[in-house]
């Protein structure tokens, strides 16, 4: 269960709230919370080395996807004042780059159980969801370089580049470049 | 209310928008009321396709037939639950859009295997409604591939092989086209030939890979059709009543039919709408549960079921399914498009009829690696690494044809859906011979991952199941062999048609919409020449 997995924050992390988004109809983001909230997805391509910018490339996607979740039903908009409550508790407890580190990997909810205490809400309704939309809007092109290989250019949810097909989108088929000729190569 | 109108249309699919766009712009006064049983979901919704982002949450998929609402009976589970949209606009609310045309052997299946059905029209009949239906739902395919002839090219050029597709094109190449035993006509060796899959999709289409739920309408949807002859001033006898199952079509004749009985289902009433023609375009699950409860005084046992036919020789896919793996994947590749791009043809040809063609094609999702899911699981960047570069799994498909069968059948069940439909039962049996063939196939594609130098992982044929259902109202050259003729009208009626998967009387070893479509072009072709417009 979340509520015994639950093993960093405090007082306000661990207070029991029911699994359903907490109720918020009519009522709006400021944008004081609007920042603080911008914080935490950007804290994300920071933990993870996949964003250019400090991620404002992705800002206006992100604020998209923010309009479309607060201003229609179910509003979004308890569950994101709830984040910023459980990160300026993370941040007193542990700083601002801990904060995140504990919220990103160490943070012990269980991202199948229904959320119960307000740690797993901000996990599962704010950060597991930002995560998704920060790599469908772009995060996923840092993987494939690796080892010389070519940028990713497409991934699920991904709206970018020309509406025609002749122009490729994704990395396209290369007869001089797969891996059986990679793996001969070799030999 | 208006309950006199020119045509009513049962269903609200592709078939339904098909058959009133054509209607529609032959004449535009032309009264035309589609009767859909389902609800009406909207479509390009930014919040819903960010749920679908963020949540993996699709709008439609509570429409889809709970396992309580359909059960099978056979040696074989038939899947219905999960398949099938209930809703304005039909499957094509969530359908993957792969366009192929039928072969010109598969309207001679009886003829060349002695197994099956012969269709009542060729190939050479529906060549130039295919070309409408390939303009009509913008297909993007090759026009260098010669699979099967073709008298206009494809509308919109095609998609491009992926990277991760690369492999696979090569394993292909290094291997000849095996014949088995019970392959008919082998001919001569040849190499398998690698194609680009023929998907409908306008030149708008992004690429998000969300096809499942396109938020700037890229994927043919049947719903922006009937969206755009609602809102279009000419057409004012168009009329769409959402949440109005079809129970019963009445006839006052045995050759007249003259109306049809649906429940509203927001107020719970019983209505009667009339119509000069009547076409039946729900679905090869619908159709012949909707015939068959339309018993009458000169229909003892339902419409167009004299001779016990309607529900029978239900024809699906089985889908053949081979997994393997690489031990690393040094380009960190992953399926970046949410649709296959690579297909072959090569066993899906006459030749292999008789043992069941198959229709080959790379998984639409492997490679991949869910990364978001790692970052939310709490990996490192360092692990996802390791996982992104490590392992890398491929998955080749295959659908397998298979023969319609007098004993498989569709039938209602006791109770209805929460839609107001009856409850589905399809009996189903595969005889021993066919699952021999079926893992025979299976053992080709094996040959084709250990090609690739991957190991086999799982290799299994998947049950068949309601995505591809055809053959329930068949069609044919009497109601001795069928329910319907080549023109999808019921025998021995005047003016009671079918425009569904169900008047298909085989299912080849493609996806069925793009014949459907161009069955529906045919079809107001036929009405418009017979004045019944």
């Amino acid at each position: 269960m979340n509520e015994e997995q639950t093993c960093i924050g405090g007082t306000v992390c661990n207070e029991k709230l029911p699994a359903n988004l907490i109720f918020a109809e009519g009522q709006d983001l400021t944008h004081k919370n609007k920042e603080a909230l911008w914080e935490i997805f950007e804290a994300i391509g920071t933990n993870w080395s996949n964003a250019i910018y400090d991620s404002n490339n992705q800002r206006s996607s992100w604020y998209e996807m923010l309009k479309a979740k607060t201003e229609n039903a179910p509003n979004y908009t308890g569950e994101y004042v709830n984040a910023i409550y459980v990160v300026n508790e993370l941040k007193a407890m542990y700083g601002v780059g801990g904060a995140y580190e504990k919220l990103f990997f160490e943070s012990g909810v269980n991202n199948d159980e229904p959320p119960i205490t307000r740690l797993a809400h901000c996990k599962i309704f704010v950060v597991n969801e930002f995560i998704r939309m920060q790599i469908t809007a772009g995060g996923f092109k840092s993987w494939g370089t690796k080892y010389g290989g070519e940028e990713a250019k497409n991934y699920h949810g991904f709206l970018g580049g020309t509406r025609y097909n002749r122009i490729s989108r994704v990395r396209a088929y290369d007869p001089n470049n797969t891996n059986l000729k990679n793996e001969s190569d070799e030999k | 209310m208006k309950n006199n109108f020119d045509f009513v249309i049962v269903g609200g699919g592709v078939a339904a928008a098909t058959i009133a766009k054509g209607l529609l712009e032959h004449r535009h006064d032309t009264s035309i009321l589609i009767l859909e049983a389902g609800p009406e979901i909207i479509a390009k919704d930014r919040r819903f396709w960010w749920d679908y982002i963020t949540r993996g949450e699709r709008p439609y998929t509570f429409t889809y037939d709970q396992k309580f609402e359909a059960d099978s009976t056979g040696n074989i589970d038939y899947q219905t639950d999960g398949v099938r949209v209930k809703a304005y606009g039909g499957s094509t609310m969530h359908w993957g859009a792969w366009s192929l045309r039928f072969r010109p052997e598969d309207f001679n299946l009886f003829t060349n295997t002695g197994e099956g059905a012969d269709w009542p029209i060729d190939y050479e009949d529906l060549e130039p409604y295919y070309n409408d239906a390939e303009a009509f739902l913008s297909v993007c395919g090759d026009d260098d591939a010669n699979w099967v002839p073709r008298s206009k090219p494809y509308p919109v050029p095609p998609f491009e092989w992926t990277a991760a597709d690369g492999q696979m094109i090569e394993a292909w190449e290094q291997l000849d086209v095996v014949y088995q035993d019970g392959d008919i006509d082998p001919g001569k060796k040849s190499k398998i030939k690698s194609g680009k899959m023929p998907i409908a999709r306008y030149r708008k289409c992004m690429t998000t890979g969300t096809c499942k739920y396109c938020p700037i309408g890229g994927r043919f949807n049947a719903q922006y059709v009937l969206d755009d002859l609602k809102n279009d001033p000419r057409f004012v006898n168009f009329e769409v009543r959402v949440n109005s199952p079809v129970h019963k079509v009445n006839a006052s004749s045995k050759s007249k039919i003259e109306s049809v009985t649906y429940t509203d289902n927001l107020t719970g009433k019983e209505n009667e709408v009339y119509g000069n023609t009547v076409i039946l375009a729900s679905g090869a699950y619908n159709v012949p549960k909707l015939l068959r409860a339309s018993k009458n005084e000169f229909w003892k046992d339902g419409i167009g079921n004299d001779t016990d036919l309607v529900g029978r020789y239900v024809v699906s896919h089985s889908m053949l399914n081979v997994v393997g793996k690489a031990k690393s994947n040094p380009n960190g590749w992953f399926q970046e498009y949410d649709f296959p791009t690579l297909m072959s043809h090569s066993y899906n040809t006459k030749e292999h009829q008789k043992k069941g063609k198959i229709f080959m094609f790379k998984n639409r999702t492997t490679p991949n690696v869910d990364i978001a899911q790692l970052m939310i699981d709490g990996k490192t960047r360092e692990e996802i690494d390791e996982i992104v570069y490590g392992e890398m799994t491929i998955n080749i498909q295959a659908f397998l044809e298979e023969k319609g069968k007098h004993s498989n059948r569709l039938e209602a069940r006791q109770g209805t859906d929460r839609f107001g439909l009856p409850q589905t039962t399809v009996h189903f049996s595969r005889t021993q011979e066919e699952m021999k063939n079926a893992n025979d196939r299976l053992r080709l594609l094996e040959q084709i991952i250990e090609k690739m130098g991957l190991e086999v992982t799982s290799s299994r044929v998947d049950k068949p199941g309601g995505h591809h259902t055809t053959g329930t109202a068949r069609m044919g050259t009497s109601s001795e062999n069928s329910v319907t003729d080549k023109f999808m009208r019921v025998h021995d009626t005047d003016n009671l048609y079918v425009c569904s998967n169900a008047a298909l009387p085989t299912g080849s070893a493609v996806n069925p919409t793009l014949t459907l479509t161009a069955m529906a072009f045919r079809l107001v072709n036929h009405l418009i020449e017979n004045n019944e417009h």
